[in-house]
């Protein structure tokens, strides 16, 4: 079989580029007439408009479909995460490490914790109200103002000696610090099946001694009537319930790690892919 | 070193144990055969297997997959030395890709692997014969199973079948240009005329070829023995130049990894200057070449080619070379030989003159009766000169057969007047018999005529019949009188006008006519025991009775005339060239459409005009009749004229060289030339032609060694089934390409829109290799199933310089248009699954940063839900898994449209072509798979999707359907229209 032979110099490529660019006798700029690349622009513009207006049309009829209130699905949702505060991420998860004698290392603790508590001031949460009650705080009507649903109040007083207020460095220079557990919100969630749910700090493994931990509010728990969340846009100054932890008995000088488990019927913590739910794992290391 | 030239006859049947007239015995030559081994070379070792295989890893697409997986493992370093939380899922990418070319280059190898058997298959099909005398016996045996000592005769066209010592030769020339470069065929002779073995006449050695002249020859070596097999450089001796569509392939590669390269890069630098970490944009980089490679289709390619090939094989063309189909398919001139290949290579009677009128017999292959009017007396005193004066008979035991396949002992004309009596009179044989013939004289050149005398079958008329037939005017001659409707009239001028009138239209349709007389000897002159001696002839051979005419003509296949329209409406030009004398020639081209009814040639014109030939204006005659006198006396120049000028032409009484003018003078029209060719002296022309195809039954070794194609049943229609195969494959691979095309754009828009809107990842990596080379493979390859659409063989043969495999429009169409409707489809599916699940699309844009951080554990959805990482993250794999459904939803839609390129779906049939049902079918039961079964597998990022998801794309799925219907309808109905051009790929 006989074969094309298309070997071609490196200048009759370039002449054939150029060539293409700009062909002086048949007038063809790129391969098509001035007015074939007007007409070819116009059509793709065209078509790009109204695939636009498609994909706007889509997406606005998405909008249409979905509540405004809560979301269809709550597919991945199926129990709350858990953080922590202050939050210093490492290598390899939460790490909290400081120098008691170096007050440096622990300020920028002091000030993440300080800066967080200031959503929970009176001031900030004057829009909501005291609630006493211990039991979920069902709503089926929009008592609120502007079509809302009423928040309860939780200020950082509650925290007690974890508060800031009593104690501005959150017990970090004694080597008794003060951390923040917040659970996650999740739509018309219900924890707990009636009892409130409360945190448990452990050392992960065995350590001895056993770790002493000081929980606030009483007992570590979060009061029902903070249950359920009802979303943005019917609770818009709705914040998250905390408990403080302030950790007694943390040996010097020795990295320790610790987890708080959020102990309630509906929130699971073994979920082997996310260190995240239900619990919050994090290291400490006191130094002087 | 061999002394065998230098022995005596006598001395070499001593020392190989033979008979130069008995030749080995069976049993003996088995034992040698058992102890030599076949007469075969071994195979060349050519390109060690772990080349060839290694070839494959970094052909094509390889390449940039390697480049992918060497920037996810270095960035997995980096990783690792920076001490990241997740170092080894770079690490893993990189293995995956790794994995990935491995796996498609180990397919390629397997299916290269594979067509090459097909191919070593097709050619243990055309096996080389011998002609050896074992046992005293001459046998046809396979080539291989020659040994030493083994006599052999060959003939011109002959591949020599192994070393020969020659014993005896008769004008024999060999072609020892494979082994030695001489270009002039040498002459060969039984003397020992040299000291060296390879300069002496008296041997010729294995796989020379036999030119012309016949020899008989001592076999002295077998297989890797042979002069041939200890030169091994030989083997080595293909070079690697590219066959059009190798060309095209690799044009595709070139296209398609720059557009990968390119965009790549551009955004690894718009992700740079958006300030991106260099690591983050080289993991762009990766993604975008992953998305833009489409990794399975170089083995939907080869798996195309060689289902094409082996439903050619089906069709009787045997493929040598693979990538011989395609360029059959953009053939534009076939060079056809006219005998046995147009023609059915037998004389048949095809007209009949009696009774003052012309009659027409059937001529097709398989008649069995004859239609033409047979009662009158002058048709059956006709019928016994036929059956009577004629040698030819039957060989015995084939009664079953049908008449036209038996085979018949005589010359050409007489075997086709036994046959067509035969056909009419039923058993031939018997009526001799029961006409016994007393003398006889057969045919010479001198006398011009044939004669014998019989008794007849009437037991009442004791005279002697007396038949004669040969050339019609010697036989008019010796006739005083004719028969009309039975009776005898004289033969007057006028009688004789009429004859004239009918010869020469019979003459002038290229037949050979032949006379028919007889006389019936008066019973009172010649009686019973009457001598007859046909050397004195005692006997009346003038003032005879002239009965009538039949003319015969070897005539064209049934086939032919509807494969010589098809080719004409598919823009392609067929030439005859025949050795023929042009008569004959220009009959048979007439009779098959190659010259059409109404066009003439100048000397058709000038004989209607009544002018001479040099004053008609060349300009009016479409066809011409070029005897190959006048070739040779043509300059280059006027051959290309000639060429040009013509649509219709036919070659006559040309030699093979000449051929080989013909096709370079194509060639330089820009044609795409196919030529056939049977002879030895065909193979330049074979070789020269673009493709040559060899015939399989009467072709020689040497032109079957020559072409790239061997047609099994000599039959010109299985060209042209060869054309439309190869221009469907051209056309399907067009469609598989365009198919897999499409998605990449929707597989590329993610990562472009990600890098830019800083939304969570649309799809990841691994996804996309699994849309590449899960979903989307068995699609691919039942495109290459597709039938042809209606206007496959109406169109003009592709201009291989201009028309290209993937053109500008086809990737213009696929990139910019259907790929964009599939991005838009997928990206709905992807904000609706984000959405439904608490992140509406405003909340998506611009979140990447945070959305990827592992520090965030309570990211707030808009409906101010929180989110850990991982539940982000499993949000983010059901997104991917939402894509790829999406993406498969939509390439169904894709495959769909794909089946036609110019003609509505509706007027392809959705079910005509089923494979591409199962693509469908698999296409959603992997998805389906991948989604519910290896939904939980986390390493692939697969989640079990809500069901409802699968359906979002679905009105994507129909627009896209729609408007390439739409698209289709406006190229049929306004062609050459600016759509026309720009739309259609």
């Amino acid at each position: 079989m006989a074969t094309l032979n298309e070997k071609k110099t490196c200048s009759e490529r370039m002449e054939n580029f150029r060539r293409f660019v700009w062909n002086p006798e048949t007038k063809l700029f790129m391969g098509r007439t001035l007015i074939n690349w007007v007409w070819i622009s116009l059509y793709y513009l065209a078509f790009y408009v109204v695939m636009s207006g498609l994909f706007a049309l889509s997406i606005y009829s998405l909008m249409r479909t979905v509540n405004p209130y809560e979301p269809d699905y709550q597919d991945q949702l199926k129990s709350p995460g858990v953080t922590l505060r202050p939050d210093v991420y490492g290598d390899r998860g939460l790490q909290i490490y400081y120098n008691i004698s170096n007050n440096k290392t622990w300020e920028g603790l002091v000030t993440t914790l300080r800066t967080f508590l200031t959503a929970y001031t009176p001031a900030a949460q004057h829009l909501n109200i005291n609630c006493t009650s211990d039991t979920y705080f069902i709503q089926d009507t929009f008592d609120g103002p502007n079509k809302t649903k009423l928040s309860c109040k939780f200020t950082s007083d509650m925290l007690q000696n974890c508060s800031g207020i009593t104690d501005p460095t959150f017990g970090f220079p004694e080597g008794k610090p003060c951390f923040i557990i917040k659970m996650n919100r999740i739509i018309k969630f219900l924890p707990g099946n009636g009892t409130a749910p409360r945190v448990d700090c452990t050392y992960v493994g065995e350590e001895s001694p056993p770790l002493e931990v000081d929980y606030y509010p009483l007992n570590g728990t979060f009061n029902l009537h903070y249950f359920p969340y009802y979303g943005k846009k019917a609770q818009p100054s709705y914040s998250n319930p905390l408990v403080a932890v302030k950790f007694l008995n943390i040996t010097r000088n020795v990295e320790v790690k610790i987890v708080c488990k959020i102990i309630g019927a509906g929130i699971t913590f073994d979920n082997v892919h996310d260190p995240y739910e239900g619990k919050v794992e994090f290291k400490l290391k006191i130094e002087d | 070193i061999q002394e065998d030239h230098k022995l005596s006859t006598l001395e070499l049947e001593e020392k190989y144990g033979t008979s130069i007239n008995k030749g080995l015995s069976s049993a003996r030559a088995a034992e040698i055969l058992a102890r030599d081994g076949p007469n075969a070379l071994s195979p060349p070792k050519a390109t060690p297997e772990i080349v060839k295989f290694l070839k494959q890893m970094v052909g094509g697409f390889s390449i940039l997959l390697w480049i992918g997986a060497v920037c996810s493992w270095i960035s997995s370093g980096i990783q690792i030395a920076q001490g990241a939380e997740s170092p080894f899922d770079n690490l893993y990418l990189g293995v995956v890709l790794a994995l990935v070319v491995i796996l498609t280059g180990i397919f390629a190898y397997y299916q290269e692997a594979k067509s090459t058997n097909i191919m070593a298959s097709f050619s243990k099909m055309i096996p080389q014969q011998a002609l050896v005398i074992r046992d005293a016996e001459k046998k046809e045996l396979p080539a291989e199973q020659l040994v030493v000592g083994d006599i052999v005769e060959i003939k011109g066209g002959d591949r020599i079948p192994a070393d020969i010592r020659l014993i005896v030769t008769q004008g024999c020339k060999v072609d020892n240009s494979s082994l030695t470069g001489e270009s002039e065929p040498q002459s060969r002779s039984c003397d020992f005329t040299h000291e060296n073995p390879l300069e002496t006449k008296n041997i010729a050695f294995y796989s020379t070829t036999c030119v012309e002249g016949t020899a008989t020859g001592v076999v002295i070596n077998t297989g890797d023995r042979t002069v041939i097999g200890r030169i091994a450089s030989l083997a080595s001796g293909v070079g690697n130049e590219k066959t059009p569509i190798a060309i095209e392939i690799e044009h595709f590669v070139y296209l398609v990894a720059g557009v990968a390269v390119s965009i790549g890069v551009l955004f690894f630098i718009i992700s740079v200057s958006m300030r991106y970490k260099i690591l983050d944009s080289i993991i762009f980089l990766i993604g975008i070449i992953v998305a833009n490679v489409p990794e399975g289709l170089l083995a939907t390619v080869t798996v195309s080619l060689s289902l094409t090939a082996k439903r050619m094989a089906k069709k009787n063309c045997l493929v040598k070379n693979l990538e011989a189909v395609e360029t059959l398919g953009s053939t534009s001139i076939i060079c056809s030989d006219k005998t046995g290949t147009l023609t059915q290579n037998r004389m048949t009677v095809a007209h009949l003159w009696f009774d003052n009128q012309i009659y027409s017999a059937d001529t097709s292959e398989d008649q069995t009766t004859q239609p033409f009017d047979q009662t009158s007396p002058s048709w059956t005193a006709l019928s016994k000169i036929v059956t009577l004066c004629n040698r030819a008979e039957f060989s015995p035991g084939q009664e079953n057969l049908p008449i036209m396949k038996r085979v018949v002992v005589g010359d050409a004309s007489e075997t086709a007047l036994l046959k067509f009596s035969e056909v009419i009179l039923g058993n031939v044989m018997d009526i001799r018999a029961r006409n016994k013939k007393v003398a006889e004289i057969p045919f010479n050149s001198t006398n011009k005529f044939q004669l014998s005398i019989h008794e007849t079958d009437d037991p009442d008329d004791k005279r002697f019949l007396l038949v004669m037939k040969g050339a019609p005017e010697r036989i008019l001659e010796r006739c005083s009188t004719i028969m009309i409707n039975g009776k005898e009239e004289p033969l007057d001028s006028e009688k004789a006008e009429a004859f004239q009138t009918a010869y020469m239209e019979l003459g002038g349709l290229g037949e050979r006519v032949l006379g028919f007389c007889h006389l019936y000897l008066p019973e009172n002159d010649f009686p019973d025991t009457y001598p007859f001696d046909t050397d004195s002839m005692n006997f009346p051979t003038s003032n005879l009775c002239f009965v009538g005419l039949l003319s015969m003509i070897d005539p064209p296949r049934s086939t032919v005339p509807d494969a010589v329209s098809k080719c004409r409406s598919a823009g392609i030009k067929v030439i005859m060239v025949t050795g023929d004398h042009p008569i004959t020639a220009k009959a048979i081209a007439k009779s098959v459409g190659i010259i059409s009814a109404t066009s003439e040639t100048v000397e058709d014109i000038a004989k209607r005009l009544n002018i001479p030939v040099e004053q008609v204006n060349r300009g009016e005659a479409t066809a011409a009749v070029v005897n190959g006198m006048e070739l040779k006396d043509m300059s280059s120049e006027q051959l290309d004229e000639i060429l040009c000028n013509h649509s219709e032409i036919v070659f006559a009484r040309t030699s093979p060289q000449q051929k080989l003018i013909i096709v370079e003078g194509c060639q330089r029209q820009g044609a795409v030339v196919a030529v056939t060719g049977d002879g030895v002296n065909d193979s330049p022309a074979l070789k020269k032609a673009d493709i040559g195809i060899a015939m399989g039954i009467a072709g020689s070794d040497a032109a079957k060694n020559a072409a790239d194609m061997v047609l099994l049943d000599d039959n010109f229609a299985s060209i042209v089934t060869g054309v439309e195969e190869g221009r469907l494959i051209f056309d399907n691979l067009k469609k598989t390409i365009a198919y897999t095309l499409t998605k990449n754009i929707a597989e590329l828009c993610p990562f472009l829109i990600y890098i830019i809107a800083s939304i969570p990842l649309p799809i990841g990596t691994i996804t996309i290799l699994f849309i590449d080379l899960g979903t989307d493979i068995i699609p691919s390859v039942a495109l290459a199933y597709e039938k042809a659409e209606s206007d496959i063989m109406n169109r003009r043969p592709r201009n291989k310089r201009k028309d290209r495999l993937v053109n500008e429009q086809l990737a213009i169409y696929s990139y910019l248009q259907i790929g964009i409707m599939q991005s838009v489809g997928a990206f709905v599916t992807y904000f609706t699954v984000y959405a439904e699940q608490g992140f509406l699309p405003s909340t998506l844009l611009g979140v990447r940063v945070d959305w990827e951080s592992n520090a965030i554990n309570d990211f707030e959805d808009s409906y101010g839900q929180q989110w850990t990482k991982y539940q982000r993250n499993y949000l983010q794999w059901t997104g991917y898994t939402a894509f790829f459904v999406s993406i498969t939803i939509q390439q169904v839609a894709d495959l769909i449209i794909r089946k036609t390129r110019r003609n509505s779906i509706f007027q392809q049939g959705l079910f005509r072509n089923k494979v591409i049902w199962v693509g469908i079918f698999s296409q959603i039961g992997i998805a389906l798979i991948l989604t519910y079964g290896l939904g939980h597998v986390t390493a692939l990022n697969f989640t079990p999707l809500r069901f409802q998801y699968w359906f979002v794309a679905v009105p994507f799925a129909v627009l896209i359907w729609v408007y390439d219907e739409v698209r289709k309808l406006f190229i049929r109905r306004y062609p050459g229209s600016w759509w026309d051009k720009n739309m259609y790929y």
